[in-house]
């Protein structure tokens, strides 16, 4: 795949191969689910999870090159308001609002993007941070046509039914779309200069690669794919408020990344689905739930700080470890 | 200039001042741990919150007297910041996204905790000072003008610490240079947990004050950070004088802007203000050259 | 030819000139040698050339081309390429992959090229991948391809260096320090590949502490406070009092 450098029958090949196999599986009993269950709810969770993850994923996307973009979430925002705004008062179709949602919010990721791409990264956090507030802020002051701070709601959908079904497939195409497009991105040249410059802007430069091109590109190939995610939320919610894309959200989005872990591609994946199906099974608890949240993110973080994936290695490690103890 | 005028000018300079000066304790906190522990601090509006409700608590179901209610709320708030500096920050020094996750993890906590402790919707702390200054026409509450030497007077003693004592000597020399500091024998965590101490402290302070002098809501963290963003980002991270003076004007922007034109639009002016600034200075205006 | 030309080059950090109406001219194919003791201002010179700071007055013109003030990227692209004295590479890559990343310029892949995986990029990247083992096979480091190059000992992250710095297949090549905190050994195979490197038409200005490296060069040059002192060539350079003076204090013994 890509540009890897792996041999026929070298381990490295198997171990893609496992991976494909792996994902072709998952995706087939994804695929099955709504042939197991009826319940709408389990969809719905479901439907969020892969919105989600794609936000995510695209999120750790622009992290590789080493800034943290604490907008995210309001870029979703942004995504979703214009796919919204477009499809309800313009009469768009949905599906044109999708990639119009994800263009725009590209274009605005790139234009802000430009003056900042060489700040450092606790810099870049915070400036970041500041303008996803000030994002959500400005969308939230087009009262008119955004409903200020109750949001618009009776947005017209893909799929003119209340069956969850359509929505769930056609997501789970997006997101596996989607993923792979990330996916090839990042075992290309690009997603390689990317942790280049992530690790040395010195070097990187000397080189002749452009540090500023490269962090602009993953700015732009993230805010793409989270304005994406924002216009299938809209389009499947039918109402949107501000209150789903603020700070604190993008914040979430960065606990998905790094829960999973933020060294591997699945990472993301993972965390985003841990975080979504996990409390599921203890939501029984209404009030006390965020509490058994906490205490799932404070357990990873302080046992597993490169996130659920590396839990493998590390007991295979330890395995190791034990079985050279016992022959000695 | 008609009376009402000149009443409603003066009321919104007392103002501007209040906050700022609460602003300015806020966001000098939250400095000092980047300064000197390379921390961003996302969980700074909750220890403020936090402050805020302990205050609250002790002054209205135990009935203590306000200033003993504060002074109580500061100590326990900045003996956790020692707890924190061990626990919370020292594990994940350098490392955003894990801070991050635990600060969100005690967010979610004490949120949600303040949220199911009181189901009622509006609490004020009852006022500290009663009564009202006059001089001629002008009329003043006391609580407006003690809230503003108060956070006067601390801002003072604070940049005295740093600037004349030995322990500040020690926390500007780690802000400067950790490696340095610790050949010279300085103990990091020691200094880095002071630093934590006084950022909690004034901000259960500021809590406390602003718990009588606004209301408390669960979420009066988040949107005081969202203030104290702005003055970060346009004084420049990690700048005392920055602090100062980007405290001084976003907080007289707030306190002005909302007579002249509606809500939203003072914050979206305010955005737009520094947003420009920004385009000429990324760094802020007095921030480090930190372009890589 | 005159492959680089320095005029006037200042750089002021506050009131501090660490450069100061520095004038260097090199040929091409001449290996020239910067000493200097410890703050003369050689690495801000380097870090002047390739772009990395601003200069505060001056001018440096690469084959005839002005390039002052250029971005580094854009100097490397104009065939400029060099090595760092610390943290000279991609300490998370391999080995292999550090020399991978560095072949940025020549051949290049277009971003839709790469976006698409066409066969122009896959053959870019094939043709990579062969020229990155060649290199490593160069400078000896073929054996560790696949290791962690921040796990390697210092001189072979030193090599690793130049190796990256040749993959951009430079006309003139800024080596900072090659050989500081080299052993013996890996002093020789380092000269040995700078000699080499030199004779394959490339242009070397070196910066170093180590009188040893003068062996190699034309032509050296002798900077202090930030300016030049002397020029010469390296014999010249060994027996001149002032130079003598500039590293152990006015007062000894011209015999070292």
């Amino acid at each position: 795949m890509g540009s890897m450098i792996a041999a026929r029958g070298s381990t490295e090949y198997r171990k893609n191969l496992t991976q494909i196999i792996g994902y072709a599986v998952l995706i087939c009993v994804l695929a099955l689910i709504p042939l197991i269950t009826k319940s709408s709810y389990i969809l719905h969770i479901f439907i969020l999870t892969l919105i989600y993850t794609i936000a995510a994923a695209s999120m750790r996307f622009i992290i590789t090159s080493g800034q943290i973009p604490l907008a995210h979430a309001a870029y979703m925002g942004l995504g979703a308001y214009i796919s919204g705004v477009l499809s309800k008062n313009f009469g768009i179709s949905p599906w044109l609002t999708l990639i119009i949602a994800a263009i725009a919010a590209m274009g605005l990721g790139i234009f802000i993007s430009f003056p900042f791409a060489r700040l450092k990264a606790f810099y870049y956090a915070i400036v970041s941070l500041f303008f996803g507030v000030g994002l959500l802020q400005a969308i939230e002051s087009l009262g008119k046509l955004t409903g200020g701070l109750s949001g618009i709601t009776a947005i017209p959908t893909l799929f003119n039914t209340t069956s969850k079904v359509p929505f769930y497939y056609l997501f789970l195409a997006l997101t596996v779309v989607s993923l792979v497009i990330l996916y090839r991105l990042e075992v290309s040249r690009i997603g390689w200069n990317l942790k280049a410059i992530e690790q040395s802007y010195l070097v990187s430069g000397s080189v002749g690669i452009s540090e500023v091109k490269y962090r602009v590109l993953a700015v732009a190939v993230g805010c793409f794919f989270v304005g994406l995610a924002g216009g299938m939320y809209a389009n499947y919610n039918v109402t949107v408020s501000p209150s789903s894309f603020d700070t604190t959200s993008t914040l979430w989005l960065v606990i998905y990344v790094t829960i999973g872990g933020m060294n591997n591609f699945s990472g993301p994946i993972i965390g985003t689905a841990l975080l979504f199906l996990l409390p599921q099974y203890y939501r029984g608890l209404k009030q006390f739930t965020p509490f058994i949240s906490a205490a799932i993110l404070f357990a990873v973080v302080y046992m597993f700080r490169d996130g659920i994936v590396s839990i493998p290695g590390l007991i295979k490690a330890f395995y190791q470890r034990i079985k050279g103890n016992s022959t000695k | 200039m008609s009376e009402a005028t000149i009443l409603l000018v003066v009321a919104s300079i007392v103002n501007a001042l209040v906050l700022s000066s609460m602003y300015i304790l806020l966001a000098l906190g939250f400095t000092f741990l980047f300064n000197i522990m390379g921390i961003l601090n996302f969980a700074h509006g909750v220890i403020y919150m936090i402050g805020a409700y302990i205050c609250f608590f002790l002054a209205t179901m135990v009935g203590v007297n306000q200033w003993v209610a504060m002074l109580i709320a500061v100590i326990i708030v900045g003996l956790f910041g020692i707890f924190m500096e061990r626990f919370v920050f020292r594990p994940f020094l350098g490392n955003i996204n894990l801070i991050i996750v635990v600060c969100i993890g005690i967010i979610t906590v004490l949120q949600n905790a303040i949220s199911i402790a009181t189901p009622y919707n509006v609490q004020v702390t009852p006022a500290f000072v009663q009564g009202i200054f006059k001089v001629g026409i002008i009329s003043i509450s006391w609580e407006r003008l003690v809230f503003f030497f108060i956070g006067l007077g601390l801002l003072i003693l604070v940049l005295l610490f740093i600037n004349k004592t030995k322990q500040g000597l020690q926390m500007r020399a780690v802000a400067q240079d950790m490696e340095g500091a610790v050949l010279q024998g300085i103990n990091v965590h020691g200094v880095s947990a002071l630093a934590c101490v006084i950022a909690c402290a004034l901000a259960a302070l500021a809590g406390s004050l602003m718990g009588s002098y606004l209301s408390l809501t669960p979420y009066m963290g988040s949107d005081i950070m969202i203030k104290v963003l702005e003055i970060l980002v346009l004084g420049g991270i990690g700048s005392i004088n920055g602090v100062l003076f980007a405290g001084l004007i976003v907080g007289t922007l707030d306190a002005v802007l909302p007579i002249m034109v509606s809500g939203t639009a003072t914050q979206a002016i305010m955005m737009l203000v520094i947003i420009i600034i920004l385009l000429f200075k990324p760094q802020g205006l007095f921030g480090k050259e930190v372009r890589a | 030819m005159k492959i680089i030309e320095i005029t006037g080059l200042t750089k002021y950090f506050g009131g501090l000139a660490a450069v100061s109406g520095i004038d260097i001219t090199v040929n091409e194919g001449e290996v020239l040698g910067l000493i200097g003791p410890n703050g003369a201002g050689k690495s801000t010179l380097f870090n002047l050339i390739t772009g990395v700071i601003q200069p505060t007055s001056g001018k440096v013109v690469f084959k005839g081309k002005d390039i002052t003030g250029k971005r580094p990227h854009e100097i490397a692209e104009l065939g400029i390429g060099r090595t760092f004295q610390l943290n000279p590479l991609f300490p998370n890559f391999t080995v292999l992959r550090n020399v991978i990343s560095s072949f940025q310029i020549r051949p290049r892949s277009s971003l839709l090229d790469t976006f698409f995986n066409t066969p122009v990029y896959r053959r870019n990247e094939a043709y990579i991948l062969e020229q990155s083992l060649e290199i490593l096979k160069l400078v000896g480091l073929y054996k560790v391809k696949d290791e962690l190059a921040k796990n390697q000992p210092h001189g072979y992250q030193k090599m690793l260096g130049v190796a990256r710095a040749l993959a951009i297949k430079p006309e003139l090549l800024l080596l900072d320090e090659p050989i500081a905190g080299m052993n013996p050994d890996e002093i020789d195979n380092t000269i040995e590949a700078i000699k080499r490197t030199s004779k394959l038409g490339v242009t070397i200005i070196l910066v170093e502490h180590n009188m040893k490296i003068l062996e190699i060069c034309n032509r050296v040059i002798v900077m202090n406070f930030g300016q030049k002192i002397v020029e010469g060539s390296p014999q010249e350079i060994k027996d001149n009092p002032e130079v003598i003076k500039a590293y152990l204090g006015s007062g000894h013994d011209t015999k070292y």
